[in-house]
């Protein structure tokens, strides 16, 4: 693809959300900075995404699961290349307060390509807006180097 | 009828209630606890804070030359609840409303807060001791002993000062007040 | 004869149709988007967001379920294309273009209006997965719904404008006779026709066959990259015609001067329509379930596509 179109590709990231066995925490406040207007994402170009097939950027919650955990591997090998994952919240990262417990097969990056982790529990909105815009940076850095 | 039409344009009249962040500033509350952080003067390594942090994120481990104790909280497993700055008997820890703290994952382990405690050494024999509480220490103490010297001498010194001042005044010292 | 040929061929791929559709139709998405994020008190993204996400998608990789029917998942979205951008030809813009000369009346226009809808049937059910599958009943059960009221009221604009059956007979008497939006025999069948364009772009009350929370994005859920792009185009082109249409049929205004005045009037009347018709209802309604939605539309747009071609039979 020509390299002036390539700078516009980033700035159409779609969400998508993967709750890996969360205390809906992370989740809630992705649903802030999706549904409340003082954070409004869509002027990023962000969009909330149903389907794994669409996604662009991945945003994992909870500290996975044992029980959860083939089929988060499953979703996050349904999304197409290229991808960008964000850890939302410290579960992701490195198992939280649920480290250590006989259920967790935790911490993600065990399992899964980690690219921008964002701590906090749960961090706030613009935390996760920020993880975002770290993200799109990663990605613009992948595709401009697929030449 | 269709109450939700008013509400539309409303909506428009008053515009966007965007804030401006990702591009601009953002309201931040002061007393949000965002990142942890530690003034190692004020510290006493007593430890009370990787007892109580509910993610277990603080790590205290005496340095190998017994030189001071190094300070470990990783933020990556720090829930923000704030139960260490509770504790902290000197007020060393602190909940800043920085909440910045998203990072790449080649960050991922070195997203810590690092302190080094250093112990402070006897003046009079040179060991290295504890950190004292400066005030309370202070307040405690009666009698006629030197505090401003016995703050900054060790537990064995401190216990030698007092057998010595007792055998030279006679006196029997105590913290009894009614007596002395 | 030749001659024919190449203006069917410039009004398929660049003018009424093709790259002009195209643009405008992304760029109509776009200003739905941020009048939709300014009814909420939002800020909304820049004007060309479809056009970058056309861009993005066109990067992504392609995956194609294992289970699914190759071809037809292929095909699908390009087919749906393919429709909309002959609809788009075929449309005649007041004053700028009489569409292709001896290529359609508005039968036609009903029967090639209904291939994106089934291209969006057949890319569901080619991709064999069950959301797909619901997706594709929803759509299948949503497009007859809206077709009973479509074809109403495109009879009553028909019987009303002296039985011309051809969209360019209608703006004829029209600009003859003042627009239908104006005359209170037509006012009912111009409301049916506001209520099906949500109907057939899938917004509001009558986002069902791709409700995003209830069968994930139904008919697209299995597409990705530059077929869901296709798809994207698709319903940009099919909203353009569908606008151009509604147009068309109620307002041919005609502004003194030539293209260059109304082109532009022509857009301006397309936009309109479009906040009021697809932001508005987007921003304000929920979604209904399927069976009320098909009871809707045979209760009220079509009653009044009814109430219109009954007034049109009698004033003749």
């Amino acid at each position: 693809m020509h390299k002036y179109l390539k700078q516009f590709v980033h700035k159409s990231p779609w969400l998508y959300r993967i709750n890996a066995g969360s205390c809906n925490g992370c989740d809630v406040e992705l649903a802030t900075t999706a549904l409340i207007p003082r954070y409004d994402v869509e002027r990023l170009g962000c969009k909330y995404c149903g389907s794994p097939r669409h996604a662009d950027i991945v945003l994992i919650s909870g500290p996975l699961t044992t029980r959860v955990k083939e089929r988060v591997l499953r979703v996050y090998e349904e999304i197409p290349h290229p991808k960008v994952t964000v850890a939302v919240g410290i579960c992701p990262i490195s198992g939280g307060v649920f480290r250590d417990s006989y259920s967790i097969e935790g911490p993600m990056d065990r399992y899964i390509p980690i690219d921008v982790n964002v701590p906090g529990c749960p961090p706030r909105p613009q935390a996760i807006m920020e993880g975002i815009l770290k993200a799109c940076e990663i990605w613009k850095k992948q595709i401009m180097e697929v030449a | 009828m269709l109450p939700f039409l008013k509400i539309l344009v409303r909506n428009i009249i008053k515009g966007p209630a965007t804030e401006a962040f990702p591009f601009g500033d953002t309201f931040t509350p002061k007393r949000l606890r965002g990142r942890a952080e530690l003034n190692p003067e004020r510290c006493l390594a007593c430890g009370i804070c990787s007892h109580v942090c509910a993610g277990g994120a603080i790590a205290m481990t005496e340095s190998a030359d017994g030189r001071g104790m190094e300070f470990r909280l990783w933020h990556n497993t720090c829930t923000f609840c704030g139960l260490c700055e509770h504790y902290c008997p000197a007020n060393a820890i602190t909940m800043t409303n920085d909440w910045h703290l998203s990072h790449e994952q080649s960050e991922k382990y070195t997203c810590c807060e690092v302190q080094f405690v250093e112990y402070p050494v006897c003046k009079r024999c040179g060991k290295r001791m504890l950190p004292h509480l400066h005030q309370r220490l202070a307040k405690g103490l009666v009698g006629a002993v030197n505090t401003a010297e016995i703050m900054q001498i060790c537990p064995d010194c401190r216990r030698l000062t007092s057998a010595m001042q007792q055998i030279k005044s006679k006196t029997c010292f105590s913290t009894d007040r009614s007596n002395s | 004869m030749i001659n024919d040929y190449i203006h069917a061929g410039i009004a398929l791929l660049i003018f009424p149709g093709g790259l002009f559709a195209l643009a405008t139709g992304l760029l109509f998405k776009g200003m739905d988007r941020i009048a939709v994020a300014r009814l909420q008190r939002r800020v909304g993204p820049p004007v060309l967001q479809p056009v970058f996400d056309i861009i993005k998608l066109s990067t992504k990789e392609i995956l194609i379920p294992e289970s699914a029917n190759d071809a037809i998942f292929k095909l699908a979205p390009m087919m749906g294309l393919m429709g909309s951008l002959v609809c788009a030809a075929l449309v005649p813009i007041a004053g700028v273009w009489k569409g292709i000369p001896g290529a359609g009346d508005i039968f036609v226009l009903l029967y090639l209006f209904s291939l994106p809808a089934l291209a969006f049937m057949f890319g569901g059910s080619s991709s064999s997965s069950p959301f797909g599958a619901i997706g594709f009943s929803r759509e299948m059960v949503i497009m007859f719904a809206y077709e009973i009221p479509l074809l109403a009221t495109l009879l009553a604009v028909a019987v009303r404008a002296d039985w011309s059956l051809s969209l360019d007979g209608i703006i004829a008497y029209q600009t003859a006779n003042g627009p239908f939006l104006l005359d209170p025999v037509m006012i009912p069948a111009f409301l049916a026709y506001l209520l099906f364009i949500p109907g057939t772009m899938g917004a509001g009350l009558f986002d069902i066959p791709e409700a995003e929370e209830e069968v994930i994005e139904g008919p697209v859920l299995e597409y990705s990259g530059p077929l869901l792009a296709l798809f994207n185009l698709m319903s940009a082109v099919k909203l353009m015609v569908v606008l151009s249409l509604g147009v068309a049929l109620f307002f041919p205004l005609l502004l003194p001067g030539g293209i260059w005045v109304n082109l532009p009037f022509h857009l301006v009347k397309c936009l309109v329509l479009m906040l009021t018709a697809v932001s508005l209802f987007r921003a304000s309604t929920g979604r209904l379930r399927i069976d009320q939605a098909f009871i809707f539309f045979l209760k009220y747009p079509s009653s009044l596509a009814y109430v219109s071609l009954l007034g049109a039979f009698l004033l003749r």
